[in-house]
Formats: C-alpha cells, structure tokens, sequence
C-alpha cells in the first residue's frame, strides 16, 4: 500500500494498492497547504478503507514548485514515513506529469513565482531538458515543443512512483526541488546620519 | 450538589463538620488554616444547604506525586457517592498537576473507604501501626498509579527545528536543531533559509528525541504543535509534519502557542509553574511582557515591541560595531570589559509621556538608530571609540528598559513573580541585574534552563501535556499556521 502526497499546487493525497489507485483527496486551494495536509492524508486513509499500519510506502512530491507550500506536502511524507518507519520515495512532478504524454516532444512547464516557470523537457518520454527554471521569454527556445501544464497532484504521482519502481529509477531523494536559490542578499551598513 | 474550592472563608463551616465527624482524632482550625492557605494544596468542599463534604490534596511540585489530606462526608449525605465524587475530584487534580501516584491513609477498619478506594484503582502498598492517635489505629497506606501522558511536541517558529518529549510534566527529552548559523552571513533570520533548514532538520531531529527519551513512535500519546506566533513558511513544515505524525498512530494533536510554551517550560524545570506570575520573553523575535494567571486560560499580553525585538536589536548594533550575527554572545562578550555608564543611550518609550499607552511596551529601534549615530559621528571626526563602552552602555540600556518595566509589572499587577524566557536570557547582564531589582523588590525570580529558555521542541510538549492532564479536548486537523497567534489564544481547535 502506497500513500501518495503532493502539495505542489492543491493539497492532495492518494493510496494505491499495487498500480490500482483506491483513493484520492484533493483540496485545490492554493494557500492552504497546512490546514489542508491532515485532513487530506486522513481522507484518503478513509477512503481506502485502510490504517496507517496497512501503508508499506511513501511517495512525496519533490516539486519543483511554490516552495512555502510544497514544504508542506514534503515534510508530512517524511514524517509520515519516519512515524510508520517505512521508506519514503520522492518525485520530480515535472517528471510524473510528463508520463502522460509518452509521444512526442513535450515541455512540462509550471508557475514559478516571480513571473518564472519551472520547465523540463521530454522527447518520446525520455528527459531531454533538465528541470530548471526559465523566464517566459525563453520558452521560445522550445517551440518545437508541445507545453504542457506542468499542475499535478498525489494521484500523479502516486502513478509515477510504481512505474518507476517497477523500472528500478532511483526515487530515493526525498528532498523538496527548490532550483533556486533563496532570495536573499547579505546587507550592507547603511549609515543612519547623512 | 455544587462542588467547588474551599477557601479560607469556608473555615467555620470545615471545623463545624470536621468536630461532628471526628470527634476527639478532629484536626484543629490552624491545622486547615494552613492547609487551606497553602501554596500546594487543593481543597474541594461539597455543598447542599452548606457544606456536606470535603476532601483535600497534597501535590509538592517536583515530587511528581500527590497525597490525600483528608476525604470526610456528613452522616446525613453518606451512601449517595459522594465519597467517590470527592475522591474523583482529588484524582482530577492530582492529574492535572502531573502526578504520578496518589497516595493515602485510611482506617483499617474502615471497610467502606478501603472499598470505594480500591474500586477507583488504589492498591494497598503498606500499613502505619498506631497510626491514629489516640485510638491508635493501624493505617492502610495506599497508591493510585496515574499514566501521565507522553507528548511529543513539533516547534519551528523560527531558526530552531525542536522536537521535544514529556511524560505529563518530566522531560524525557529535547532535541533541536539549529540554523544560526547559515543566517550568519545575512546578519539576521532569513525565513526562506529557515524554512528550508525545518524540512531538512525534521527526520534527525525526530530520530534523535526518539532517541533520547529511549522511546519508538508507538509509546507516544499525543502530538503538539507550535502553530504561532512565528514565521509563517517556517510553522508550516512543523505543523505539516506534526498532523502526519498524529495520523500515522491515530493520536490526538494539539496546535499551541509559542509563547505561551515560553512560560510553560518551568513546568519541566520546577515541577509546576508558579502563577500568577509575570513573564519576560525576549528573543531575536519577542519581547513580551504577559500576566499569566492561568497558563491555559488566563495569559494576558502587557506589552510587547513595537519595532524591534531585543535580540534583533543586539544583532544590528553587532553590526554597527563590525561584530559577526548573532550579536547577543558577542556584545555581552564585548561588554565585560567596557563602562555601562560611559555613553548614556536612550531607554525606549520610558518618559512620563509614554506611561499612558505603553507603559508596557518595548522600542528598541531608536537605541539602534543612537549607537549607529554615536560611532558614526566618532569615526567622521576621525576619533577612536571604545567598542567595549558602547557595548556595554547598550547592554545597560536594553537590560535596563526591559527589567524596569518587568518589575513594574509586577509591582503594578500585585505579582510577586518574574518569570524570563526566550534566547536574550543567555545575555549574562540581563540576568544578573534582574536577581539584584528583583531581589530588592522582594520578587522571586524564575529562570528555567538555558535549552528550556531558547526556542525548544519540549514547551511546547509541555503545553500539549497539559492540555491534556486538565482534560481537554484535543485540535481537528485543519488548523493552519498563525504568524500572528495572539497570546490569549493559548490552544487552536
């Protein structure tokens, strides 16, 4: 039993048994990642009728996204895994979002705040372009690209993660994707008389 | 049936029932006079048409344990289950103050208590020979086992991931984490790096309180969480990670206050916080001034900064004076070998003028704004300053602002009673000079540990515990971050 989380965009949980998704919860606000990850969690436990001692696995949305909320969605996965002592495994959305479009040359591109964009590129789904961050304007570098909306959610990922394990990719960085660094410059004196 | 606490008040009517029910073996009016005055006792009275029972405990803080005084019901009332109702209040009380054990005394012939005790759990531990004077009966000592609850508790307010665990009001353990030092070379918090430091710091942090109170996920009871005041990027990774705790071992969890967790932490340091008392909380986020009557339902905020906090004004005249961050550490270090009269700099909102609406309240910008003034002019007109004098009359000047207004606080509230608290308490002058006034003005003075003063996983524990040990109910899952929590709100639904 897999229990899958992303706070990406929404808040949103999901479990699968095997391949077979048995529940999914989403709350589609965007800023409320911390009121929304419990009951979320909680109702998809419900929802698949299962206890947290059923769960054998945990798999995170890595991002790349909004970083005070995605923490959210990171920080209950690896709690959740430590409390249960079970692994956790860690998806780039970009990446789980991609595995919808298998044909073709596809640009994952999601909202990145300060009027940037998450993108990765994939061609026939194999990755092509690295996650990484790009201004509007730069997307013209892809036009031979099809865009696709890079929002995802646990049922996404928690499709992803059993693809990818079953095809032995390493999912085991659980660590939140920020591809920035924090915005912050170390300040200087200033003088307080003219 | 009303129950309620018996004051002094309700001596007469005590020793009325007391001499009708013990005649010759009655305790004497001083004997409940002290009792009913005294600091670590709680006496309970049942009334209808005037007093028909009474019952009393004994809780020295520390002891972890509490004793039945006394349980006595009229003949008149005896056979409805008011024994039991009493003796229940008793164990409520004894829980809620983080007893471990109850223990009493009863006649060995008196067949009716021994089985109303033994009913509510108490098992016979040992016998008092003669205990009963003059009669000389033998006593039955018994015991009450209380299971305190075991909490853990999630803080990530600001720069420090702690993750704390109390068994009712023991400290089991209190691990943290601390991202001081990535924010050194910004000079200050950064909330972006701090909130990236939680999530990384969260599983070790975790790991390592499992660790040291030698206990697995299954052995706890409840999760707490500090849920505000704080930085709303930083709350959100520990609340996150609390309510996915809480779901994984279906535990109740609990959203705290910060602050009030400040006051909370003595609890783990004295056995019991002595109320009502004033608390100072000052740190790189706070300075609070709050009247706390009732660590659960009655914290009222006095004062509180309204530019600057204390510790961040330390961290900015660090600065000014060419000192890496954090600056408290650095300025005290720097102090000791300076005048703290040499440079006399202004104490914040202190005038006559200011009395009226912020008697209470903090202003350390304009200090910042007077140092940063004093070196500038020095060093234009191309003369030496003495860092260890500037250092040290700052230090004098917040040391001074903030303990005047404490005491006066308590001189003004009638509270007897200084608790401090936050990360500025390491600052040596601050806690020398507040022995010296608070010794003058006949205040006792608390100041629990250092790792219990900086912001810590295990107050926050604390707090949940008890919420818990007073019986109530615990947080739904949807509370959400409060970057501004108001110290009133003690506990978030």
């Amino acid at each position: 039993m897999i229990l899958a989380i992303d706070t990406s965009s929404g808040t949103s949980a999901a479990v699968f048994d095997g391949a077979t998704r048995l529940s999914f919860i989403n709350f589609d606000d965007r800023f409320g990642h911390a009121e929304n990850i419990g009951l979320a969690i909680q109702g998809a436990l419900t929802e698949a009728g299962i206890v947290p001692a059923d769960l054998t696995l945990v798999a995170i949305g890595r991002g790349p996204a909004p970083y005070t909320g995605l923490r959210v969605g990171v920080a209950a996965g690896i709690a959740m895994s430590t409390a249960l002592e079970i692994p956790a495994c860690g998806v780039i959305t970009l990446n789980a979002v991609a595995k919808k479009h298998p044909i073709g040359k596809v640009l994952v591109v999601a909202d990145a705040k300060r009027k940037e964009l998450f993108i990765a590129g994939f061609e026939d789904g194999a990755q092509v372009v690295p996650p990484s961050v790009a201004t509007h304007q730069e997307l013209e570098n892809y036009s031979d690209f099809v865009t696709v909306s890079g929002e995802c959610d646990a049922g996404l990922i928690g499709e992803y993660a059993v693809w990818a394990l079953s095809q032995k990719i390493d999912l085991t960085d659980t660590s939140a994707l920020y591809l920035r660094s924090p915005d912050v410059t170390p300040s200087v004196g200033k003088r307080v008389t003219g | 049936m009303e129950f309620r606490e018996l004051t002094v008040a309700d001596l007469p009517e005590l020793m009325r029932l007391e001499n009708e029910l013990f005649p010759g073996e009655a305790w004497k009016e001083d004997s409940f006079r002290s009792e009913l005055e005294g600091t670590f006792t709680d006496y309970f009275g049942a009334f209808e048409d005037g007093l028909v029972g009474y019952a009393g405990l004994s809780s020295v803080p520390a002891s972890f344990s509490s004793d039945v005084q006394t349980l006595a019901v009229a003949s008149s009332s005896q056979g409805k289950g008011l024994g039991r109702m009493l003796a229940n209040k008793l164990i409520s009380k004894a829980l809620a103050l983080g007893s471990e054990a109850v223990f009493l005394e009863v006649r060995v012939d008196n067949n009716a208590a021994i089985s109303l005790y033994s009913s509510l759990g108490f098992e016979q531990i040992d016998v008092r020979k003669n205990y009963y004077q003059p009669s000389g009966m033998d006593a039955l000592v018994m015991r009450l086992g209380i299971e305190q609850p075991v909490v853990l508790g999630v803080e990530s307010t600001c720069d420090e991931t702690g993750i704390g665990i109390v068994k009712g009001n023991r400290l089991l353990a209190n691990a943290l984490h601390s991202s001081m030092d990535e924010h050194a070379k910004f000079g200050g918090v950064v909330p972006e790096v701090a909130a990236r430091a939680h999530l990384e710091a969260l599983k070790p942090t975790i790991a390592q309180a499992l660790k040291d109170a030698n206990l697995t996920m299954s052995q706890i009871d409840a999760i707490a969480v500090a849920n505000g005041p704080g930085l709303a990027g930083a709350l959100m990774v520990g609340i996150g990670a609390a309510k996915a705790l809480a779901i994984a071992h279906n535990l109740p969890i609990y959203a705290v206050n910060h602050l009030v967790g400040h006051v909370g932490a003595d609890v783990l340091e004295n056995g019991t916080v002595s109320l009502p008392t004033i608390a100072l909380l000052v740190s790189g986020g706070h300075t609070s001034l709050l009247l706390v009557r009732d660590l659960l339902d009655d914290v009222e905020l006095l004062g509180e900064t309204i530019d600057d906090a204390a510790g961040e004004a330390f961290d900015k005249v660090a600065r000014v004076l060419g000192l890496p961050y954090p600056g408290g550490p650095q300025i005290d270090k720097l102090a000791e070998a300076g005048n703290p009269k040499a440079i006399r700099f202004p104490r914040g909102l202190s005038l006559p003028k200011d009395m009226d609406s912020h008697r209470f309240d903090f202003s350390f910008s304009g200090l910042k704004t007077a140092v940063a003034r004093h070196v500038e002019k020095a060093s234009d007109a191309g003369l030496e300053i003495s860092k260890p004098d500037v250092a040290a009359s700052f230090r004098e000047a917040v040391v001074d602002v903030l303990l005047t207004k404490a005491i006066n606080a308590c001189e003004i509230h009638g509270v007897k009673r200084l608790l401090l608290g936050g990360g500025v308490v390491a600052n040596a002058r601050l806690r020398q000079v507040a022995k010296i006034r608070c010794d003058e003005a006949g205040i006792e003075l608390r100041i629990p540990r250092f790792s219990l003063c900086t912001d810590n996983g295990a107050m926050i524990a604390s707090i949940g515990a008890q919420l818990i040990m007073a019986g109530r109910p615990p947080s739904g899952l949807g509370f959400g971050a409060e970057s501004t929590l108001e110290v009133t709100k003690v506990q978030t639904l």
